[in-house]
């Protein structure tokens, strides 16, 4: 489960994310359960977004800061999206988030993190296993290329990352 | 309501008389001096008819999609209106200059301005639209109202123009309050006030002057009775310029705000059989008495007794005229253009069949609860449609709505076999239209065709206030359903830089910028 911190028109949201076998997530928002389920993909995504009531599909693009843009229903929103507790780090992609650091151990492939099998502040040696990666139906064990200690886990059991995305810090 | 076989769910069903049967072919060249939908909407007829169209456009026009469509394009220069689509100089330079024969002025701007009827009737151009003669006999409010009183047609208790304040607290006395304070020469819903006392009608007279003369040139002002909550019923007629009158039936209009129109359907649950007879005999006495041609409408308020009062006449192509095309089947603007070039109509009155139900909704780009308007990129547009869905809009993806016209960016409409389905197939396009960079109406709409007076039909002019309170409480809902949306794309797509609680961003945001100079120079 993630949750984040979502601010629109000046109100602050609080949101709890699962995401859910299917590939649908269940959200709750200030304690009312929502359902969001991913349509299409692209710089502009759509997504159906569930309620008890109502049921409305949204389009969103996301920013390269912490802003996404959402419009449903003939209105928009821009909405300030932080992400709270473990660790407070978001997933950094492919691109400006990449680095080749002594010690950061980023994804070799894209996929899914099916098990984290270290803790922060854990020492770890040159082979220890670290997490699991879960691609095309393969799971992969990533291994420490380095000595030292776990410094940062940068994602959570369950999170669909993109290639070359930094997953542990050791130092 | 009658039920019809499962093949009449089109969009505009077969023109009883096809245009290939029309007395006379249409030799004839068109200018369009409007803009937006309105102008596609002219457009389309005319490209199935053969008539040739020549568009006038504005700078910030240059892009938009009638041009594409037209014939020939005619730069008027110019952004602001009075620069361009209210230029009666310019216009009818256009027509000249093309070699057109006729105009057509669509709504809004030059449409009821019998200044411009003038100038076309003077250089030879067919006006697609009444006679300077008939539009000087309904040219302002007043002489409207006498008009169709003279005509034997009810109209509400009113007196003027007043000379000053304190006549207009003395009229307003003798008439009984509440009473409305109007421009003469206003329209569009705006010159109007409503005064509930005579220190209110003194202020207001002011003001209403005030906005009449900036807005249109002359400040006459009368002084009309305020019914209570009345309901806003038009009938929608063609004239030819022999003296037939065709009726296609009313149309419901009462989902105002501030005297304008923002939802509109045919018919209206508020007329029987009998009513309706009346409006349409009203409605055809005084269009004949003021010697009415082509396209025109006459609006009543009715109030809770029944009772129906002269509202005023609009003399042009109507916004909504779309939800009566979609009931009886009639082409609106095919017949304006036979009723100028041949002057004969098209159709006769037991031609006429008015069948299921219509509803219009304006999307307008602007805030959905305080209305102000929203000019702006559309960077994503897709319309609706399927079975018994109409829509009538100049927007594509990529679209920037200028912010010198109407906020008027499209209109949804859908048809039933009955009231409910045309609600039922609504809600349905509602939910799929998607119009992505400004905010429109939309969400207002989605809430009407939830609420339950307006599904049961029972509603005024004074309905909407009474609904817009609820809209804050429904965005704070769409709000939330954007902060899950935003929630779970930011889990799938997460944002490009490290961030940390205790801010730790600048480091790694640093050192990516670093790699990707590295990698660039080839380092």
């Amino acid at each position: 489960m993630r949750t984040y911190r979502v601010q629109i028109n000046g109100r602050e949201y609080t949101t709890s994310v699962d995401q859910k076998g299917d590939g649908t997530f269940q959200v709750t928002v200030d304690g009312e359960v929502f359902e969001s389920e991913p349509l299409t993909k692209g710089n502009i995504s759509t997504w159906r977004v569930r309620s008890a009531e109502d049921s409305i599909n949204a389009q969103t693009r996301v920013l390269p800061t912490d802003k996404v843009d959402v419009w449903l229903a003939g209105t928009p929103f821009q909405a300030s999206v932080q992400a709270i507790g473990a660790g407070g780090y978001t997933i950094p992609t492919q691109g400006i988030g990449r680095s080749h650091l002594s010690g950061d151990i980023c994804a070799p492939m894209p996929g899914r993190i099916t098990s984290i099998l270290v803790k922060e502040g854990e020492s770890v040696d040159v082979g220890t296993p670290l997490l699991i990666l879960e691609a095309m139906k393969m799971q992969n064990e990533i291994v420490s290329p380095v000595a030292g200690k776990v410094k940062s886990i940068l994602i959570e059991e369950g999170v669909v990352i993109k290639k070359e995305a930094v997953l542990v810090i050791v130092k | 309501m009658a039920t019809l076989p499962s093949n009449s769910i089109c969009n505009l069903r077969q023109i009883r008389k096809p245009s290939s049967e029309v007395a006379r072919p249409l030799k004839m060249k068109l200018l369009i001096a409007n803009r937006g939908e309105i102008a596609l909407r002219i457009i389309r007829t005319c490209r199935k008819l053969g008539v040739r169209t020549v568009q006038a456009y504005s700078d910030p026009d240059r892009d938009s999609l009638p041009l594409r469509y037209a014939d020939e394009r005619y730069a008027l220069g110019g952004a602001t209106p009075s620069e361009s689509y209210l230029s009666v100089e310019k216009l009818v330079r256009a027509a000249l200059d093309t070699g057109c024969d006729a105009v057509h002025p669509g709504y809004g701007f030059l449409a009821e301005d019998s200044s411009f009827v003038q100038a076309c009737e003077e250089n030879g151009l067919n006006f697609i639209g009444p006679s300077s003669a008939a539009l000087e006999k309904l040219g302002n409010k007043l002489s409207a109202k006498r008009t169709m009183q003279e005509a034997g047609v009810p109209i509400i208790p009113a007196d003027g123009p007043v000379k000053d304040a304190d006549d207009a607290a003395d009229v307003a006395e003798k008439i009984g309050y509440p009473v409305i304070l109007k421009a003469v020469y206003g329209g569009g819903g705006r010159g109007m006030r409503i005064a509930k006392t005579s220190d209110e009608a003194r202020r207001f007279f002011r003001l209403t002057k005030l906005e009449s003369l900036s807005a249109f040139g002359r400040g006459d002002v009368y002084v009309e009775k305020r019914l209570i909550s009345p309901r806003h019923v038009e009938i929608q007629a063609v004239c030819d310029k022999h003296g037939k009158v065709v009726s296609l039936g009313e149309r419901e209009c009462s989902i105002q705000r501030r005297h304008q129109k923002l939802l509109e359907e045919a018919p209206s649950v508020a007329v029987n059989e009998k009513l309706r007879q009346q409006l349409i005999d009203a409605a055809k006495k005084g269009l004949s008495a003021a010697g009415y041609t082509n396209a025109g409408t006459v609006e009543f308020l009715l109030d809770k007794t029944g009772e129906f009062y002269f509202l005023e006449v609009n003399k042009r192509l109507q916004v909504e005229h779309l939800v009566t095309e979609m009931t009886t089947g009639i082409d609106i603007v095919e017949e304006q253009i036979t009723i100028a070039s041949t002057s004969s109509l098209g159709i006769s009155q037991n031609e006429v069949q008015v069948e299921g139900w219509a509803i219009n909704c304006r999307i307008n780009a602007e805030d959905a609860r305080s209305f102000a308007p929203s000019p702006g990129t559309v960077i994503h547009y897709h319309p609706p449609t399927g079975p018994g869905v109409r829509v009538d809009s100049a927007l594509f993806s990529g679209y920037t709505i200028p912010e010198y016209y109407d906020s008027l960016v499209a209109k949804l409409a859908t048809w039933g076999r009955d009231r409910s389905e045309a609600i039922q197939r609504m809600k349905v396009a509602l939910d799929e239209i998607e119009i992505i960079g400004v905010p429109t109406t939309i969400p207002l709409h989605r809430l009407l065709m939830r609420d339950e007076g307006f599904v049961a039909g029972d509603f005024d002019t004074t309905y909407l206030n009474g609904v817009l309170p609820r809209m804050n409480a429904n965005l704070l809902t769409l709000e939330k359903f954007a902060a899950v949306a935003a929630s779970t794309s930011r889990i799938r797509n997460p944002p490009t830089t490290i961030e940390h609680r205790n801010g730790g961003t600048l480091r790694w945001r640093m050192a990516a910028m670093a790699e990707q100079v590295r990698e660039r120079v080839g380092w």
